[in-house]
């Protein structure tokens, strides 16, 4: 039984006919081809998944869609309309943050995340704002590096 | 698999009332979802409750009063106050921040796991839950609410709206301590809260202690409690207290940890957790852990 | 040098940082249809009964396909053993029965549903000592008419391969002993967890098939499909795509080649097939589970004198490549200390379980493991300090190895110690660790690069950019997108960004042996700085014409080429490539390289399939933890890692790879385990219980490259990605040994394992 539901992905209005159960994660990546953001577990485990609605990270392959009616939802693919979401990507690669990128649309969505809330987090607060993204490549501290680089960035600037 | 539109909390009432226990509540989904997938649950209707702004409010007058809605994220921020940490530590280990982002407090006790992270502090803060119907609504102390795992008192018609909180109270002091294989987003291998009010000697007044992941639900000790109430800490009383404790509960052998070993942590955990209450609560004498 | 050895962005990272890559399970032609594998619920049976009829009338079902439908053949990389779909028996709870595809994958996984497979269960063979007694019932009854495929080696009953050497003096040196130490070990399986989980797109057209797949080692896959089909390998075309990590498991075929098969049933039609990830873990080739007993004799000065290692590890129910790794054992059995004669017994064997394969540092975890804590365990029952124990005993210049490999560059050992010393030094790290629930251990490994072949074109585009034309795949190492990409790109005075290197195709590019130890730097990288050279050559000679000098006056630098001695009136290499291109032709060249076994003793041991390391790296690792007397838990606090790596070609992708697998080391240690239940079924069954490290779990790793650049690498390259996570279990595994003062001789050492051990510490001390 499918149901309607209208909302913004990165800043441009939808509208999707989903089944109940239907995840966020497979509307952005089967309805709106948006396959940017991962599916790595299905399970709320991984963070791969993760995409922001209003503002918030969230594991979208265990959201509803039918909750996200409403509201806004931004994706990997629009991070970049925002100057920290730029800064974060640019800061990845430049600093090794990236190795198979496979786990790296989620990681760059919660660090913009968090930089939105935190402009100046300290390291720990880093970390335990990423203990919901998991990378298996990089060992995690050329990813704390970029979120060095954006930080210490913003603060000269 | 039909969802039901709802706008408001009467008309949730009244979707509830319809469909009763074919009808399932969808709050942050982090927990139905994951079911659903799993083919735990199979209910006919949804009724995402996600966008009810009346249920996401905290009051604090006298005691608190937190709506249902409220997520993990604001509790672990400390939206409760410094008289509430046990709640603002167990919400900050519920999964990662995406989970707390909209992870609901409701969804938490309402999903009633033995391992829930909140349901021991909200059992030392002698939470009442507020339960609404179309017919009306009633309060229902937490302890009374949790029958088994995964079952509650919640008729299939009611929502549950908001939770009450004791006053909190001066020289006291709350903990909540979680044991897991990694630091952090960890499925309790034991939760355990402590809240204990001193007087001015120093005497513990007021004691209680509960635990997650020690049997098919989370629960109170009394046994233990009453030890502590009178008495000044010290290390002989918490070894009677653990041994309370480990006699009031019934840990098993599973995927996360064997049953021995959620006995061997409860005396360390005990003490610990006294020690920090004591800590919080301004009391001077120290408590040692054990093995150190 | 002004790109080997700098600071550079990797050249896919924009897109990956962007959201753009598009990875194997993002590929998705027009018109495809979705697969789902029906796998077997039980570890080990009889397939009595398997109808498909009612799923092949099924909504949007377009084939359903089993045994009877593919020919009648076994596959295999080391030993053809192994069936497309489970024939008569099953073996392992997960081993593929039958495939079913239909427009979408709800419908297939509908129909899946109505297909009724009878199974008439028979004990599965779980333990690993009684696999390998005469009392366990045999996995293979027919292993004898199984053919090898690359020579007959040792094996029978359920001994999948063993490597034995056990040469004169061992029995004579024990003898003499003074005392004996011995010790048993024993590790679970650990799951490599790539995010990205296995996927495949595959189209049968034309009489060929065409298969999308992000793979390590799209040549395996080649031939794995065409031994299944029973076609030959030119009829297969696999075209790689952007891998979600690997770190082994992707190096043999997984459903590529039933997505080949149900394609052709479908009619063409593209079929895709995408684990999930429960049954991403429970097939996944993952690290083998090991016992390990270890024997050393000591003389009255407390010397070694005699080892013996007897080394029995899990096969699963089907080889893959593990019979080659069974010989490592050999390599490793003293570490990098001297310990007299040795003798070495190595046994690969069967269980109903799923197939182990390769996942970085084959073996040498668990063997690095066995002998590092050893060496603590002599050392303490010496009261010696575990540190100076080492270097008394560590090899030398020239060390002749138990195959009689020489080591000449075995000093390096020395300077890793040096090198870690100065980080981090043993006197002051051991005071600072000296209190309770504080420990500090110390390591050292060697390891091979892998030697097999590869090949690359390199060509001058006409707007003087470079095309890199390889099969080489980056699993995310960087390995091509840092490594090859900055070699080529030093050698043709060009920026990085402006050389770009082709992702595989098996039509395309010539054979590569894929992304594994630590290879695709040094091989790749070597064969396209050879194709480079002649590429050069061809620079030179037209420029020398168009600017009327010798072709030995010609100097290619910053994107131009000029007469030395005068950069200012020179040709752009786009001027000079265009000027070939319509005088005599494009300009490329190709470079094929690989690097031969050193020389060895072929009669030091039966079943020396893995016979000498070549391009030996050296390493040593240092680490700190703190350990939670309350729960258990233990949080590492430090670890340093010295490693040689003959030469540093890209700064950030060296220290990725030791960070990244220092991290995977520690989930090893202290995290990760896949345990087989007495059932035979694996109890970790996803993420929420298969525990991996997070951000908040690991140190920065503290890291000193040594460079000794070896004359055939490119630049002096030799393996980096694999070797750093060889040490993470020996070390982490001391050091909390050393906090505690109780010996723990299992992995993963879990806050359950530590505490446990505390408590019966305490309990004996009141008893």
């Amino acid at each position: 039984m499918s149901s309607g539901i209208s909302f913004a992905v990165n800043g441009r209005g939808v509208t999707a006919q989903i089944d109940g159960a239907a995840t966020l994660l497979d509307v952005i990546r089967n309805d709106l081809g948006l396959t940017g953001t991962k599916e790595g577990c299905t399970e709320g485990e991984c963070g791969a998944c993760t995409v922001l609605i209003d503002g918030k990270p969230v594991h979208s392959c265990i959201y509803p869609a039918v909750s996200v009616d409403g509201h806004s939802v931004v994706t990997i693919e629009g991070i970049s309309d925002g100057e920290t979401g730029r800064a974060v990507q640019e800061a990845f690669w430049d600093a090794g943050g990236i190795q198979c990128g496979f786990c790296t649309p989620g990681f760059i969505v919660t660090v913009a995340a968090l930089l939105e809330n935190n402009p100046a987090p300290s390291e720990d607060e880093v970390r335990i704002a990423l203990a919901g993204n998991i990378c298996r490549c990089t060992g995690y501290s050329q990813i704390l590096d970029a979120v060095e680089v954006v930080v210490s960035g913003k603060e000269r600037a | 698999m039909k969802v039901r539109r709802v706008t408001t909390t009467e008309q949730a009432l009244e979707a509830l009332a319809e469909h009763g226990s074919a009808a399932q509540p969808l709050a942050g989904g982090t927990d139905v979802m994951v079911q659903l997938s799993r083919n735990e649950i199979s209910p006919d209707v949804l009724v995402p409750i996600n966008d009810l702004a009346e249920l996401s409010t905290v009051e604090t007058n006298g005691g608190v009063r937190v709506g249902a809605l409220v997520t993990h994220e604001t509790l672990a921020k400390g939206a409760l106050g410094s008289g509430y940490r046990s709640i603002a530590e167990a919400a900050h280990t519920v999964g990662g921040w995406q989970t707390q982002a909209v992870g609901t407090l409701g969804g938490n006790i309402c999903n009633a796991s033995p391992a829930a992270d909140t349901l021991p502090p909200l059992l030392v803060h002698d939470a009442e839950l507020e339960l609404r119907s179309s017919g009306g609504s009633r309060t229902l102390g937490l302890e009374e609410f949790l029958v088994g795992r995964r079952q509650t008192r919640r008729a299939p018609d009611e929502l549950l709206v908001s939770v009450g909180l004791t006053p909190g109270a001066p020289r006291s002091g709350d903990v909540y301590l979680k044991v897991g294989r990694r630091s952090a987003v960890e499925v309790a291998i034991v939760g355990l809260a402590m809240r204990l009010v001193f007087d001015r000697n120093e005497i513990v007044s007021k004691a209680r202690i509960a635990l997650a992941s020690v049997a098919a639900v989370p629960l109170r000790v009394r046994a233990a409690e009453t030890l502590l109430e009178g008495e000044a800490l010290d290390g002989h009383l918490l070894d009677e207290v653990s041994a309370a404790v480990l006699g009031a509960t019934s840990p098993i052998d599973d995927l996360r940890a064997s049953a021995t070993y959620r006995r061997l942590l409860v005396p360390g955990l005990v003490r610990r957790a006294a020690g920090v209450c004591a800590r919080r609560a301004g009391v001077s004498s120290p408590v040692e852990e054990a093995y150190q | 040098m002004t790109i080997v050895g700098e600071r550079f962005r990797r050249t896919d990272g924009e897109p990956k940082a962007r959201g753009e890559a598009i990875f194997g399970v993002d590929y998705l032609p027009q018109g495809t249809i979705h697969a789902v594998l029906l796998r077997s619920p039980v570890p080990s049976g009889r397939i009595v009964g398997l109808d498909v009829s009612a799923a092949k009338a099924m909504p949007g079902v377009r084939a359903v396909i089993s045994a009877a439908d593919v020919p009648d053949t076994r596959a295999g990389w080391v030993l053809r053993e192994q069936p497309l779909f489970a024939r008569d028996r099953v073996r392992y709870e997960g081993e593929p029965v039958a495939g079913i595809a239909a427009d979408t994958l709800e419908q297939a996984r509908e129909a899946r549903d109505t297909i009724r497979l009878e199974i008439e269960e028979t004990p599965a063979v779980v333990d690993l000592d009684y696999a390998l007694s005469e009392d366990s019932p045999v996995l293979h009854p027919e292993w004898e008419s199984y053919v090898p495929t690359l020579g007959e080696y040792p094996r029978g009953r359920n001994v999948a391969a063993e490597c034995i050497s056990d040469p004169e003096g061992v029995e004579e040196a024990f003898e003499a002993a003074e005392r004996i130490i011995e010790d048993e070990y024993r590790v679970q399986r650990q799951y490599q967890a790539y995010i990205e989980p296995k996927g495949a797109v595959a189209i049968y057209q034309g009489g060929r098939y065409e298969v999308h797949t992000a793979h390590q080692f799209p040549f395996n896959v080649r031939d794995r499909i065409a031994q299944y089909l029973d076609i030959r390998p030119s009829q297969v075309r696999v075209i790689g795509h952007t891998i979600g990590g690997g770190f082994g498991a992707k190096l043999d075929a997984s459903i590529e080649p039933h997505a080949c098969a149900l394609s052709r049933a479908a009619g063409g039609l593209p079929v895709k097939i995408v684990n999930t990830r429960t049954e991403d873990m429970i097939t996944c080739p993952s690290r083998e589970d090991a016992i390990t007993r270890i024997r050393t004799g000591l003389d009255k000065d407390g010397n070694m004198i005699a080892r013996e290692l007897v080394v029995i590890a899990g096969n699963g129910a089907y080889s893959g490549e593990m019979p080659w790794l069974a010989s490592i054992a050999l390599h490793c059995a003293r570490g990098v200390y001297r310990a007299g004669p040795t003798r070495v017994k190595s046994f690969l064997v069967y269980t109903n379980t799923a197939p182990t394969g390769a996942f970085r540092g084959v073996n040498g975890v668990y063997l690095y493991h066995a002998v590092e804590r050893h060496m603590d365990h002599i050392a303490s029952v010496l009261g010696r300090d575990r540190r100076e124990y080492r270097l008394q005993h560590l090899f030398e210049p020239g060390e002749v190895l138990l195959n009689d490999q020489v080591l000449d560059d075995a000093g390096i050992l020395g300077e890793a110690f040096d090198a870690v010393e100065e980080a981090a030094p043993w006197e002051e790290r051991l005071a600072a660790t000296a209190g309770p629930m504080k420990g500090v251990a110390i390591g050292a490994a060697w390891w091979v690069t892998n030697p097999m072949p590869g090949t690359a074109t390199v060509k001058l585009n006409e707007d003087g950019t470079i095309g890199v034309i390889t099969a080489a795949t980056d699993n995310g190492s960087g390995a091509v997108n840092l490594g090859i990409t900055q070699i080529v790109a030093e050698k043709l005075g060009v920026q990085p960004e402006d050389v770009y290197v082709t992702m595989p195709d098996t039509d395309a590019a010539g054979f590569d042996a894929g992304s594994q130890g630590s290879r695709t730097t040094r091989i790749v990288g070597k064969a396209a700085s050879i194709a480079s050279d002649e590429v050069i050559g061809k620079i030179k000679q037209t420029a020398s014409e168009l600017l009327e000098a010798a072709p030995s006056d010609i100097v290619i630098a910053d994107g131009k080429v000029f007469v030395a001695g005068s950069p200012d009136s020179g040709l752009t290499l786009g001027d000079v490539a265009m000027a070939a291109t319509w005088s005599v032709g494009p300009i490329q060249g190709t470079g094929s390289f690989l690097t031969p076994f050193p020389d060895f003793n072929p009669g030091c041991a039966t079943g020396l399939m893995f016979p000498s390391f070549p391009t030996p790296t050296y390493h040593v690792h240092l680490a700190e933890v703190e350990v939670d007397p309350v729960t258990g838990a233990v949080k590492v606090t430090r670890y340093v890692v010295a490693q040689e790596v003959g030469k540093v070609i890209s700064p950030n992708g060296v220290y990725g790879q030791v960070s990244g697998g220092v991290t995977q080391g520690i989930g090893y240690a202290l995290y990760e385990s896949l345990r087989i239940g007495e059932d035979g079924r694996y109890q970790e069954r996803n993420l929420e219980n298969y525990r991996l490290p997070l951000a908040v779990d690991i140190p920065r790793v503290e890291f000193s490259p040594l460079e000794h650049p070896d004359p055939d690498g490119p630049f002096g390259a030799k393996g980096v990605g694999e070797n750093s996570v060889l040490l993470g279990a020996a070390v982490i595994a001391n050091a909390v040994v050393d906090a505690i003062g109780v010996p723990i001789d299992r992995l993963p050492i879990t806050p359950e394992v530590v505490l446990k051990a505390i408590a019966a510490k305490h309990s004996a001390a009141v008893a």
